[in-house]
């Protein structure tokens, strides 16, 4: 009996060594799994790192809103100016157009009174040389429309003649007479007819 | 076979009545029924003093049985009287001065001269008239009051529509049978109206009836000038631009573009041979008279000078042109020699000159301002023989002749202020304001009528 048991004990304990040994085996396959699993810590940090991704960038992403600001900033900056250019533009082109020039009967010399209104008229378009200029000649009524479209004509060329001198080239320029035929005051009086002696100018955009 | 002969007869009706309607529509309807005094010329239109006749023109007497187109009688005799009196030679009596009692006739036997001559006519002018549908026959009888000779008969045919043409052709012939020159009565004037409130070209009948609009622009449209036959007329008109030169076919109705150079195209006149024109234009820089034909090309350059050359007018001949220059100064006219190309000055009283017209009676009417205002002068082609036509009545401009060189036309704020055109007798007799339409009448040219 009592060989019985040191069979069994012995049975028992050449089991649980090869349960042990072979469980011995297991861990070191698992030990070697682990170390086949080395990078896995590599694969963890990029994951680590992977929630300190979006913290870059806001800052990035604040930066180019700033620096989108600033743009925008500076674009509005830039369109006010330009606003405010244009609006200085118009403003010149307005006086540009509203400031005629005044002739004696039957003449068409330039008077000297009037020469500082082409001298800013010149200046005026040699700011803006996409613009061009149509110069209107006209005449009171006195005499025959025939004659008077050849001094409107005369008178055009007249201012057309000074702005080429101030160097404004000659092809942004156009003349055009007519005559007795667009008076700007109705009367038949002097009045009337110092009005009506004059180059309108108009901006050909 | 019968049937065949009716048809060919209606046939041949219908061809005849075909032609009838032709020449009336043509308007040579006239009968030549005469009588007349001949050899004696009763009105010497040379005559340097010439005393204006009078005459008088009763309404003219319904001959037919239905008294249709009552309005007719006075309205006839309306027409012929204004041309009498228009023409310069004749007086034409107030109709509310007449005696004679209703039951005279127009025949010698059915008149009492008397009571013509106790009014002070020299001249009676009696007619009937009769309408048959559309057709009007008018039967007209000029007398010699006091020896109660007829001077002048004619029966007239035509339709009711062409009254005015028919009586102006009446006035014309008897006229003619005492002047043994042609009236004015047949001759149109085109002008420049604003009535529209843009400046466009029409036409009317010498005595401004039978108003047309000839253009519609809806621009300024200037300087109509008839050719010498009348069949076509040159104008400027603006364009966006500038001005162009356009040519007016009277017969077709067309309109041609003639020049359209940059700058001015302006104010052109017909050489009297109508193949060539002078007009503005400023190619040059400046404004010079060119020589163009009526295609537009340019034959020679006329004026070569640093001032103004505008407004050129042909004499009768051709060879010389007057036109207007300020190269002293001031505007004045010049004569260009075409063969030799020598300049003379015109004019030389006055401080403005302007617009010369050339008679074919070889003289010169222009507008002159002495004061600011501007009145009508006409002078010899020699700088000899200075007349005003006008004095002292608003501004007076334009002036142009007939085609005949016996009448002037020009336009004058006379009246209201507004311009109308007037005309008159080459010597200024006779001022007649012969346009009523609203705003301005301006820049007549007088042509034959084209038939």
């Amino acid at each position: 009996m009592k060989r019985n048991l040191v069979v069994a004990t012995l049975v028992v304990f050449a089991f649980s060594s090869i349960l042990l040994l072979s469980s011995c085996a297991k861990k070191q396959v698992i030990t070697e799994e682990k170390e086949m699993e080395a990078p896995a810590p590599e694969v963890a940090k990029v994951e680590e790192e992977k929630p300190a991704v979006p913290a870059a960038k806001e800052e990035k992403m604040e930066e180019a809103k700033i620096e989108r600001l600033k743009e925008l900033e500076e674009a509005k900056k830039r369109e006010a100016a330009i606003d405010e250019e244009k609006a200085w533009m118009e403003r010149r082109a307005a006086k540009f157009e509203a400031e005629a020039i005044y002739f004696d009967f039957d003449k068409s010399f330039i008077k000297l009174e009037y020469r500082p209104v082409l001298q800013e008229k010149a200046a005026f378009l040699k700011d803006y040389p996409d613009m061009r200029v149509r110069i209107e000649g006209n005449c009171d009524e006195r005499g025959t429309n025939e004659y008077n479209l050849a001094l409107g004509e005369r008178r055009g060329n007249s201012a057309k003649n000074f702005f080429i001198s101030l160097g404004i080239a000659a092809d942004r320029i156009e003349t055009i007479s007519y005559g007795e035929e667009r008076p700007r005051a109705l009367g038949h009086n002097e009045v009337s007819w110092s009005q009506n002696r004059r180059d309108d100018f108009v901006l050909v955009r | 076979m019968k049937s065949i002969l009716v048809s060919k007869i209606l046939f041949s009706g219908r061809v005849i009545s075909q032609l009838l309607i032709g020449v009336l529509v043509l308007g040579i309807g006239i009968i030549f029924e005469t009588n007349d005094a001949k050899g004696k010329l009763y009105i010497d239109i040379t005559s340097p003093s010439m005393r204006r006749i009078s005459i008088a023109v009763p309404d003219f007497k319904y001959l037919g049985r239905k008294n249709e187109h009552s309005e007719l009688g006075s309205k006839l005799a309306g027409i012929i009287s204004n041309d009498f009196d228009l023409c310069g030679y004749f007086r034409p009596l107030d109709k509310g001065s007449f005696i004679e009692g209703p039951g005279a006739g127009i025949t010698h036997d059915s008149i009492n001269f008397k009571d013509w001559s106790v009014i002070g006519a020299e001249l009676l002018l009696k007619a009937g008239y009769e309408c048959i549908g559309q057709q009007l026959k008018v039967e007209a009888r000029l007398f010699e009051v006091f020896s109660g000779n007829q001077v002048y008969g004619k029966r007239i045919l035509g339709l009711v529509e062409q009254s005015r043409y028919l009586m102006h052709r009446l006035a014309n012939e008897i006229l003619f049978a005492l002047t043994r020159h042609p009236g004015p009565f047949l001759t149109k004037i085109a002008f420049v109206g604003t009535s529209t409130g843009h400046k466009e070209i029409y036409l009317a009948d010498y005595d401004g009836h039978n108003l047309k609009q000839i253009t519609s622009h809806h621009t300024i449209t200037l300087s109509p000038r008839f050719s010498p036959s009348g069949d076509r007329m040159i104008y400027t008109s603006f364009r966006d631009a500038g001005t162009v030169l356009f040519m007016y076919d009277m017969i077709k109705g067309e309109t041609r573009k003639i020049s359209d150079r940059e700058g001015l195209n302006i104010a052109a006149a017909w050489r009297p041979n109508g193949k060539e024109l002078a007009l503005t234009l400023t190619i040059s820089g400046n404004p010079d008279i060119y020589l163009i034909d009526t295609t537009g090309k340019i034959v020679k350059r006329l004026t070569r000078n640093w001032g103004i050359d505008v407004s050129p007018a042909f004499s009768p001949d051709g060879e010389k042109m007057a036109f207007v220059s300020n190269r002293s100064g001031s505007p004045q006219i010049y004569i260009l020699d075409l063969r030799n190309e020598r300049v003379e000055r015109l004019t030389f009283e006055g401080s403005y000159n302007t617009s010369p017209a050339w008679s074919k009676l070889d003289r010169i009417a222009f507008a002159g301002s002495l004061d600011g205002r501007f009145d009508i002068y006409t002078i010899s082609p020699d700088g000899r023989d200075l007349r005003s036509i006008t004095q002292a009545e608003g501004n007076n401009e334009d002036p142009c002749w007939s085609p005949d060189g016996r009448y002037l036309a020009f336009s004058s704020n006379r009246t209201n202020g507004n311009y109308h055109i007037f005309i008159s007798n080459a010597d200024g007799e006779n001022q007649r304001q012969v346009t009523f339409f609203a705003r301005d009448q301006l820049s007549p040219s007088w042509a034959q009528q084209v038939k």
